[in-house]
């Protein structure tokens, strides 16, 4: 009976600790994200073009794919590590966030993608570790304010009241995108395209009250031959 | 037996994708201030500083992660499960 328990014991510590990993697996896995912004420092040649287009859908298409097999069954969701619990049944927060970066990528400017980017890659984990010591009524200042320094960086070349506008637009809807929880619709997606489509408007009409564009955050590089 | 083979699985596909994990960021934040010293640095150009900024918070936002990620996989692989 007694070597029940400690079985029980022990397995159990096994389990928090396989947790706690995929705690930090997660973590680490948002943060890898930034590496696509490797994708604007690709110089301008016309197979370098070729593989801009390509290569990023079809990493969507083979998330897509592997997700629609392990929902199916066929892929087991146990290769499927730092899955949570609520995604066993559905689509997993990678592919949200891979549809969201690529949708980034294609179709915003720069100054809208990257500090959205940074948002759901960094900002977001960070918010969750506050979440996860310091209590929900942290997580929105401290969420708020990390966001609103990405887009600061991001439009710090633009006008000083055009770049104020935009940190506080951007910073709230990332902030929103994040914490408001939707079954079907993951927060990883929410966190990069909420703001994205909120500063598109901006970047739309802001020629028509006298300003300009900033410059890129990113150049491209240049091919040594 | 069962259970401890997918533990197993699921840490070996972990390791597996650790050093893609950690080492790619950090590639594309060096390569970012890499660009920033030889095209904004040394010819004296302001307009890459915005690269220098994006490079340090790309280092410094992973940094934060991979060090408890790499421990935690240590002390996984310690208890040998």
């Amino acid at each position: 009976m007694v070597k029940v328990a400690e079985k029980i014991k022990n397995t159990k510590k096994k389990i928090n600790s396989l947790d706690f990993d995929a705690h930090w697996y997660r973590r680490v896995f948002h943060a890898f994200g930034v590496s696509f912004l490797f994708y604007y420092m690709l110089p301008n040649e016309d197979w370098i073009n070729l593989l801009k287009i390509w290569v990023p859908p079809i990493i969507v298409v083979i998330a897509v794919v592997l997700e629609i097999l392990r929902l199916k069954g066929k892929i087991s969701s146990n290769h499927f590590f730092g899955l949570r619990l609520y995604e066993k049944n559905r689509i997993g927060s990678y592919v949200f966030f891979a549809v969201a970066i690529l949708i980034l990528l294609r179709f915003f400017p720069q100054e809208i993608a990257i500090p959205c980017i940074l948002c759901a890659c960094l900002a977001d984990p960070i918010m969750g570790e506050v979440r996860h010591r310091f209590g929900m009524k942290y997580v929105y200042v401290f969420g708020f304010l990390m966001c609103m320094f990405f887009f600061m960086v991001a439009w710090y070349k633009a006008d000083v009241r055009l770049m104020l506008l935009v940190s506080i637009v951007g910073a709230f809807g990332a902030v929103i995108g994040e914490t408001k929880k939707f079954w079907w619709l993951d927060d990883d997606f929410m966190i990069q395209i909420l703001p994205a489509a909120l500063l598109l408007i901006i970047w739309i009409i802001v020629p028509y009250f006298g300003f300009s564009h900033p410059e890129p955050i990113i150049y491209q590089s240049i091919m040594p031959w | 037996m069962k259970k401890e083979k997918v533990y197993t699985k699921i840490i070996r596909t972990e390791i597996l994708f650790t050093p893609l994990l950690v080492v790619l960021p950090f590639i594309v934040g060096v390569l970012l201030i890499n660009d920033w010293y030889t095209r904004g640095f040394s010819v004296n150009n302001p307009a890459f500083n915005s690269e220098l900024i994006l490079g340090i918070i790309i280092l410094v936002g992973n940094i934060i992660f991979d060090i408890p990620f790499i421990k935690s996989l240590k002390a996984l692989s310690k208890k040998k499960i």
